[in-house]
């Protein structure tokens, strides 16, 4: 007899999970993004809640709880299509790794728009599927924009870090080309290092604290996302140096914003992932619709200053 | 003694795959999507790499031990292979290698413990960070990625309308029963993680048995790692992190004591129904991860304190 109040627990727990649930039979559109525990892609999923509730539309948003999970969003891909949406927006984990989901949905007539990361083409081509769009910014560009900045505020010389993402990411992968070929630019800019922080704010601080033991007389600190340069400010202020060394993030997060405002940051680049979330929901109601929708479109980049 | 302890064993299954039942009939009640026999094999398939990982777990946590390494080394193993594989090795070539591999790193495991006399935490821990370092190392800490068809079909093909990956682990399930219940190396298990001592007084040569169990965990590492490499058509060496908690918690919801001497393999299978089920039925509901990782920790724990009340009332 003892079980039976266990039993209505679970029970309890599940009907409290669903009922909400219950009344969106109409199709929906889902939103998986890589995690919800980054500020930016809290952004994005409130940009696409706006724009489902303008047009209506129910939205199920979803998230692997590690960024980098493509197991766990595979999973989700493939359990949303037994849900039957009408249409996947996908930010992709990893740019090779989620073309067998991107497969099954294709297999299954769901339309997938891509946000954000880039699939890799050329592997998708070769495997045969297919994706409705590309909504994003253009991360090259966004690199390029913020190794500029930092050799405008150096006066074309001085000694550059940079943070790195977890290679093999298409993102990073692109910022890093950008910012490369800005200072590939410059004469006197040299990198003197280029180390991966994984993303993440920790390790930012720990890596560019270890960058500062074996050159203290770095000037300057790229961080392939703001989660990192601002482990690096942190960093920074901890060897009480906040007024030698700059620092540029990417992504322009709220508290990236509150350090360049402060002055211990200087710049970032904003990627509007708000409009990303927004543009995606929107598109996917048109690809509903029956309406086609161009293969790209651009969200706009912009560097975010004092 | 031993109808009654077959009762016993039988009696927490039992429990297991009463909550397992409840779960799905909660979730057919909240979700007309959840009951179709596609969205089954889609669970069935969701569950098979931790099911299988699980399976290793089981002899691992029966002999008293805990193996925290197995995330790692099904990273170590699948880019260890995806290397060999683009290097233009055969397909059944590579896959025995990437075997090999988690089959290494398990021995290692078991001979530092077994001899080494280091406590299995400890251990594992140890092999945990080593396989990962040198995945990462292997890989240059980027996913390797592109197979053959041939390959891939491991984990898309079908056979008699049912995914290659749940025969293996239907496969991987029926051998680990047999052994476990039929051979010496299953008796000895039970035994070793019962009374180490006293089955060492027996004369049983316990270094390797326990030396075996953990390679055996190794070699089902590698396992999984066939099938997430064919699966994401890629070799991450950054996959599997956090895939031993969930191997644990398998093994544990599916009546296993975590003090040894006692479980049951098919538990274990259940165990990871459970969490594929639960996964599957909260991401049909639409529910937040956050909300999700809750309601996989409550379960964890309801399933357990089910299954303890059950055997205390038949004990």
């Amino acid at each position: 007899m003892k079980k039976v109040p266990v039993l209505i627990v679970i029970l309890g727990l599940f009907i409290s999970c669903g009922q909400r649930r219950q009344e969106q039979a109409a199709p929906a559109v889902a939103l998986v993004m890589k995690t919800l525990n980054n500020p930016f892609f809290m952004d994005m999923q409130q940009g696409a809640e706006e724009a489902a509730k303008t047009l209506q539309l129910p939205l199920i948003v979803q998230a692997a709880e590690r960024e980098l999970d493509v197991e766990k969003q595979m999973q989700i891909i493939e359990n949303l299509i037994q849900r039957k949406v009408a249409a996947i927006c996908l930010t992709p984990a990893g740019s090779r790794e989620v073309i067998p989901a991107i497969l099954k949905a294709n297999q299954a007539g769901i339309p997938v728009l891509i946000l954000d990361t880039r699939v890799d083409s050329a592997a998708l081509a070769e495997a045969g599927g297919e994706v409705a769009t590309f909504i994003g910014s253009d991360n090259f560009d966004g690199g390029r924009i913020a190794g500029e900045r930092i050799i405008e505020k150096l006066g074309g010389e001085g000694r550059v870090a940079i943070l790195e993402g977890i290679p093999g990411h298409e993102t990073g992968d692109s910022r890093l080309r950008g910012f490369h070929h800005a200072a590939g630019q410059a004469k006197g800019i040299r990198i003197v290092a280029s180390q991966t922080a994984n993303w993440e704010r920790d390790q930012g601080y720990n890596v560019f604290q270890n960058i500062l033991q074996s050159h203290p007389d770095v000037q300057a600190v790229f961080g392939c996302n703001d989660m990192m340069a601002l482990g690096a400010v942190e960093a920074i202020a901890a060897a009480g140096r906040t007024a030698d060394i700059l620092v540029v993030g990417f992504d322009a997060i709220t508290d990236a914003r509150e350090a360049i405002a402060a002055g211990r940051m200087e710049a970032s680049i904003a990627q509007n992932p708000r409009e990303m979330g927004r543009l995606a929901v929107e598109n996917a109601a048109r690809l509903i619709r029956g309406e086609k929708i161009p293969v790209y479109i651009p969200v706009r980049i912009e560097l975010v200053q004092k | 003694m031993r109808a009654k302890s077959l009762f016993l064993q039988h009696g927490r299954q039992f429990g297991t795959l009463i909550v397992l039942i409840l779960l799905s009939a909660a979730l057919w009640a909240l979700s007309p999507h959840f009951m179709s026999l596609s969205n089954w094999l889609n669970i069935a398939q969701q569950t098979a790499i931790n099911a299988i990982i699980a399976a290793g777990m089981t002899f691992v946590i029966i002999s008293a031990g805990i193996d925290l390494s197995v995330g790692s080394i099904l990273a170590l193993s699948g880019v260890v292979m995806a290397g060999a594989l683009q290097a233009g090795v055969p397909v059944p070539l590579a896959i025995l290698l990437c075997l090999a591999v988690g089959s290494l790193c398990g021995s290692a495991n078991g001979l530092l413990i077994a001899r080494g006399k280091l406590p299995p935490f400890i251990a594992t821990l140890g092999m945990m960070s080593v396989a990962r370092g040198a995945a990462l190392i292997f890989s240059d800490g980027r996913p390797v990625s592109g197979f053959t068809p041939g390959f891939r079909a491991i984990a898309n093909g079908e056979f008699l309308a049912i995914p290659v990956p749940v025969w293996i682990m239907a496969a991987v399930y029926l051998l680990a029963h047999l052994v476990l219940n039929r051979t010496t190396l299953g008796r000895y298990t039970y035994a070793i993680g019962g009374n180490e001592e006293a089955t060492l007084l027996s004369g049983v040569n316990v270094r390797r048995y326990k030396t075996l169990v953990y390679s055996l965990a190794g070699l089902l590492s590698g396992l999984a790692a066939v099938l997430l490499t064919a699966r994401l058509n890629s070799a991450q060496p950054i996959a599997g992190i956090n895939y031993e908690l969930d191997a644990i918690a398998a093994t544990v919801i599916g009546g296993t004591s975590l003090l040894g001497g006692e479980g049951h393999i098919l538990g274990t299978l259940i165990g990871a129904f459970i969490m594929g089920v639960l996964r599957n039925g909260l991401n049909l509901l639409g529910v937040s991860s956050f909300v999700q990782q809750t309601v996989i920790g409550a379960v964890i724990i309801i399933a357990v304190l089910l299954d303890m009340a059950m055997k205390k009332r038949r004990s």
